[in-house]
């Protein structure tokens, strides 16, 4: 119809137009001709091939899955899928993660977390042509319902996680459709840095990464990496019970800031303002003071510090240790220590196909330690880093560049990326640090450091009501504002110290990444705010 | 039986038992007053009288302060003083405990105060419990890493060959057990000044090591034999001075297990080795 009625509506004006508009303009009719009767034949196609369509209550998009029915079905994992299953007729939930037709056959890569699979429709007797045409329109990362039969493969299949079998589908459903264009392609995201410089092929930056965050989580890497990082808080949680300790969970909004007014985050509180928590560290003392003996926290913790590094977060989480001891503060740091040594440990032994994973990508050399930590003392380091050509002073604080000088020393000669410096100058210290009894200068207390990097910071805590207000004094604090916390102590108070380890930071140190932000699922920094 | 009755004991009986008591201790004191003669009369250059210090303690062994005489002082051996512990690191294999470091860290620590420890590499898998202890228990002052001379760290790791770290900056790592042993005895006292006797100690230490520990039998058979050789001119394989050479044979022909088969000279000069006292934790470590 377009045809007859397009050319009528142009003769009325033609006569008003130049010639070389008017050719125009019948090139123009001619081609929404031509685009008619493609339309049209196409239709006809259609109409044509479904009639003969056999297999065309095999494949299709079902409706939207509102829980209409429950069906007995088992679906399988992809994971799951073996040698030992072969020729079984199984059903599986998979995201398409490629798929690339071929004349007849049409090769899908089904992905479920971190695992993937071949799957092949194939012209026969069970898949019609258009079924085939079907599955190779499936839009990247749709998540399909498949009926296949697993068929063992004679070659390996190497850029697939299951290498020995593949599936032969029978019934295709998309349940989920997934738009066609996709912020940024998976197989980008988990590309070495190298490796798209030599082959001109596409990386993706970190920001295109963290705006995509869901894309991104669904990477093996990121898969991978957040495995890893729930493993460290079941090993930190398991080894601490086993040990005695008792989880405990504290207010994150609090009324005083803990560790000097400068870094935290203020919030209105009805008509008030309040801070949140920078660490729980006041809570976990007044548990110590309330008989608790061994507690732990885990949650999150805020810092307001406006630095942009690939080490700082606004908000991350906080694995604290507070415990009583009996004679001597080494008590808790062998508490502590042995701890992380379990936690390594059980990493190396639980977690290498997730570390190996991350290594593809990122590689790094193995996380080395030793067992008991290595322990120096801070005249130790300072005389290691003199020996190397260092000028500090005896009481000066670490600044990163040496810490990391520090980190690389002791890795040469004692070999270990993970150990624990003791006996800080008292000055550079909170103000609730125990001076040393021998050298008042110096204090009780410690940090631990993974890779050259500072993981932990703790120290003996001042027990004693008196020596903490002359210690708050000496910080010229105003002791009005800490009337509580100096008040926890006047009625008997154990002997204790303990420490706060950054979850992310411990999982970026021991994967040898680079950046914090990979090991924190949404990240908080001065910057980010979403998602 | 009426004299037990009550619990009480008749007075004469009491007295009668101190007296037994009294003849038991002196009985005692004189047994290890002859042990002592037989350990000097055993060890070729021991000049002491053991009866005082083998039956205060057997802890106290005091022929080592005879044996070693070196005057040696840490500043003049290792360099000007940094204010902070000195620390050795020793990582071994623990397939292959070194027994002669493991004897030379025991004489360090009766010459300076040393900070033994311990650690467990992450790459060495399963090691046995006898080699976690094996520096002997820990220092009660090990808190205080400042009060000590010397530190002896000794990690367990996998390791082809046993390497010591010392000064990074200055030093590149030392390897091999015989190395390690001979910076170790430096510590201790001064190689001979006689430039001959000094490589006839380094000849030895390298024949323990390489023809003795690694040996065939025939190669073991042949080094027995030299040594007896030896040990039939002088008390000791270097001279009339116990050194570094008897330390890495003694420990060698121990761990060869061929002692039992040794000859007379060689046994003769295994019991004198063995009477220093400076043996005893290795021995412990011998599978």
């Amino acid at each position: 119809m377009t045809k007859e009625e397009a050319p009528g509506a142009t003769e009325e004006e033609q006569q008003a137009q130049s010639k070389k508009g008017l050719k125009k303009q019948q090139k123009e009719a001619e081609k929404a001709a031509k685009k008619a009767e493609k339309q049209a034949k196409l239709a006809a196609d259609q109409q044509s091939t479904e009639e003969e369509d056999f297999a065309k209550d095999r494949y299709g998009v079902s409706a939207m899955v509102q829980s209409q029915q429950k069906l007995d079905r088992v679906l399988v994992r992809v994971q799951d899928l073996i040698p030992e299953k072969a020729d079984q007729l199984i059903w599986l939930r998979a995201r398409v993660h490629t798929s690339r037709a071929k004349g007849k056959q049409c090769f899908l890569v089904l992905r479920q977390q971190q695992f993937n699979l071949q799957a092949l429709v194939a012209v026969g007797d069970r898949a019609s042509k258009q079924m085939v045409k079907f599955a190779a329109n499936i839009t990247k990362e749709s998540i399909v319902d498949v009926e296949a039969f697993v068929r063992t493969v004679e070659q390996k299949i190497e850029s697939c996680s299951q290498q020995d079998v593949e599936l032969h589908i029978e019934r295709i459903f998309v349940i989920s459709q997934a738009e066609p264009r996709l912020p940024l392609q998976l197989e980008d995201a988990v590309r070495p840095d190298g490796d798209g410089e030599e082959e001109g092929r596409a990386t993706v930056n970190q920001d295109t990464k963290l705006d995509n965050r869901v894309i991104d989580l669904r990477t093996t890497t990121s898969q991978a990496i957040f495995r890893l990082q729930s493993g460290v808080c079941q090993l930190f949680r398991d080894t601490l019970t086993e040990k005695g300790f008792v989880e405990i969970q504290t207010p994150k909004i609090i009324s005083a800031a803990s560790e000097g007014g400068a870094n935290v985050f203020t919030v209105s509180y009805f008509k008030t303002s309040a801070y949140l928590a920078q660490s729980p560290q006041l809570y976990k003392q007044m548990c110590i003071c309330g008989d608790f003996e061994k507690v732990f926290c885990v949650g999150p913790v805020f810092r307001a510090e406006d630095s942009n590094t690939h080490r700082h977060l606004t908000e991350f989480v906080g694995l604290d240790i507070e415990m009583a001891f009996s004679y001597h503060y080494h008590e808790v740091i062998d508490s502590i220590t042995d701890t992380m040594v379990r936690i390594f440990k059980g990493l190396r032994d639980n977690f290498q196909t997730e570390i190996q994973t991350v290594n593809k990508q990122f590689p790094s050399e193995p996380f080395k330690f030793l067992e008991p930590t290595l322990r120096l003392e801070y005249t130790e380091a300072v005389a290691m880093l003199h020996e190397a050509g260092v000028e500090m002073g005896d009481e000066e604080d670490l600044s990163t560049p040496n810490e990391k000088l520090l980190g690389r020393l002791v890795k040469e000669k004692y070999d270990t990326d993970f150990y624990v410096l003791d006996k800080y100058p008292l000055a550079v210290r909170p103000f609730y640090t125990m001076p040393d009894p021998n050298n008042p200068k110096y204090s009780n207390s410690y940090d631990m450091f993974m890779r050259g990097e500072e993981i932990l910071s703790g120290a003996q805590r001042v027990h004693d009501a008196q020596l903490l207000t002359d210690r708050a004094n000496h910080h010229q604090i105003d002791l009005e504002k800490i009337k509580a916390y100096i008040d926890s102590f006047r009625y008997g108070a154990p002997p204790h110290g303990g420490g706060g380890i950054g979850l992310e930071r411990v999982c970026m140190l021991y994967l040898g990444l680079h950046n914090i932000r990979q090991t924190s699922m949404f990240p908080r920094d001065p910057k980010r705010l979403t998602p | 039986m009426p004299m037990y009755q009550n619990g009480e004991v008749e007075p004469a009986v009491k007295a009668l038992e101190a007296r037994q008591d009294e003849i038991m201790r002196k009985l005692y004191e004189l047994k290890a007053a002859v042990e002592g003669l037989a350990k000097t009369v055993t060890t070729p250059d021991a000049d002491l009288d053991l009866t005082v210090s083998s039956s205060s303690s057997l802890s106290s062994q005091s022929p080592t302060s005879t044996t070693f005489r070196g005057t040696t002082d840490l500043d003049a051996l290792l360099g000007k003083d940094l204010g902070a512990l000195r620390d050795i690191v020793i990582n071994a294999n623990p397939a292959q405990p070194p027994l002669t470091l493991l004897v030379l860290h025991s004489v360090l620590c009766q010459r300076y105060r040393v900070l033994s420890t311990v650690h467990v590499h992450s790459s060495a898998s399963s090691v046995p419990p006898q080699l976690l202890s094996c520096l002997g228990p820990r220092h009660p002052d090990s808190y205080a890493r400042q009060m000590f001379q010397l530190g002896f760290t000794l990690i367990w790791k996998d390791v082809p060959k046993l390497q010591m770290k010392f000064s990074v900056q200055n030093m590149c790592p030392v390897e091999g057990e015989a190395n390690v042993a001979r910076f170790l005895f430096k510590l201790l006292s001064p190689y001979p000044s006689d430039p001959a006797v000094a490589t006839l100690v380094d000849s030895w230490v390298d024949t323990a090591f390489f023809q003795l520990a690694e040996g065939s039998s025939k190669e073991r058979a042949t080094v027995l034999r030299a040594l007896n050789a030896a040990l039939g001119r002088n008390p000791w394989l270097a001279g009339p001075e116990f050194s570094l050479a008897d330390i890495a044979c003694y420990c060698c022909v121990l761990q060869s297990a061929s002692a039992s088969s040794a000859p007379t000279n060689v046994q003769r000069w295994i019991k004198a080795c063995e009477n220093l006292g400076h043996f005893g934790p290795a021995k412990l470590y011998l599978k």
